[in-house]
């Protein structure tokens, strides 16, 4: 576990990042990218290897890091949600509605869709929890941000590598 | 890297893209609409999906930034073109961050208010950064499966 320090510190400030509100206003692409390659700096300085970063290991603390950003990223916006009752389903709810209703379907399609997101609305607005919410953002979360960690750990180490070839070839 | 697996990470990024214009798509497949809250919510873990600065046509919104957007169209771009031809030489990683200023200037620039926001500019920087930016992700692959194979 200890291994797997910098990215769960890493990971958790991406987390949070992603999620709290108007800090999340601040999210961008390279949130993520940018905690893999932090994670890595962090992970040579504890533990004062300063030597070429394999690309596994890369790729792996990437992965991590995304993967704690996910953990922390959403049990963070099911906090939210539970204490506050209100979110980004509810906010957006009208604009859905209206953009279904103009959409080329059938009025029993329309009717279905919408059924499905006042259920998980009601549930978010009376008990502050939807089952169907919380499967998606923990869904989401992992698949998403697995993925851009690893990209981020990938960038990461041909980064902090090149900077060892540069020292190297300068001596 | 084979073929087999240039194909597969461009239709990985493909998909991505895909999501990002579902709008547009569920305008032709009044299905798709299903997705789009869904796909809000994914998108908006790596943009934070501001509507003045979605890419809008016709009342239909991009579901990322047009910085973002960008990026991922530019990476879709250099995925298809690594489909047909591998890149002869890539050059150290100092072009990816020389290719990052202008995107970086954009955002500094707008913030201090030297400029307005420009979503041309925003979607042009972010184009260069990503169409740049997929071959270290390739060269990263590489050695990540040349890696695996020792």
């Amino acid at each position: 576990m200890k291994k797997y320090f910098a990215p769960l510190i890493c990971g958790f400030g991406a987390g949070v990042l992603q999620i709290v509100p108007l800090v999340k206003s601040f999210s961008c692409c390279m949130i993520l990218p940018l905690a893999a390659l932090i994670s890595l700096l962090l992970d040579q300085r504890a533990t004062k290897n300063f030597d070429k970063i394999p690309m596994k290991k890369a790729v792996l603390f990437g992965l991590f890091t995304g993967l704690f950003a996910a953990l922390f990223g959403s049990v963070f916006e099911i906090l939210i949600t539970l204490l506050t009752k209100h979110n980004d389903i509810i906010s957006t709810f009208p604009d859905l509605q209206k953009m279904v209703q103009n959409f080329p379907l059938s009025e029993e399609i329309k009717t279905e869709v919408l059924k499905l997101f006042i259920s998980v609305r009601d549930d978010i607005l009376k008990n502050g929890f939807s089952l169907l919410y919380t499967f998606s953002v923990f869904f989401n979360n992992l698949i998403v941000n697995s993925i851009f960690g690893s990209v981020g750990g990938i960038f990461g180490a041909q980064i902090i590598n090149s900077k060892l070839n540069n020292r190297s070839s300068g001596r | 890297m084979n073929r087999k697996i240039r194909f597969y990470i461009f239709i990985i990024i493909a998909l991505w893209c895909f999501g990002i214009f579902i709008e547009w798509f569920a305008k032709i497949d009044g299905h798709l609409i299903l997705a789009l809250p869904f796909l809000q919510k994914t998108y908006s873990l790596v943009c934070h999906q501001e509507i003045n600065k979605l890419i809008s046509w016709d009342g239909l919104h991009t579901l990322t930034c047009a910085r973002c957007t960008g990026i991922y169209l530019g990476l879709l771009f250099s995925s298809t073109m690594v489909l047909f031809r591998l890149p002869k030489k890539i050059h150290p990683i100092k072009f990816l961050l020389i290719a990052a200023i202008p995107m970086m200037a954009d955002v500094v620039f707008y913030t201090f208010g030297v400029y307005p926001y420009s979503k041309v500019i925003a979607f042009s920087t972010g184009l260069l950064l990503g169409s740049i930016g997929f071959f270290y992700l390739y060269v990263g692959l590489i050695k990540l499966i040349d890696e695996l194979k020792h």
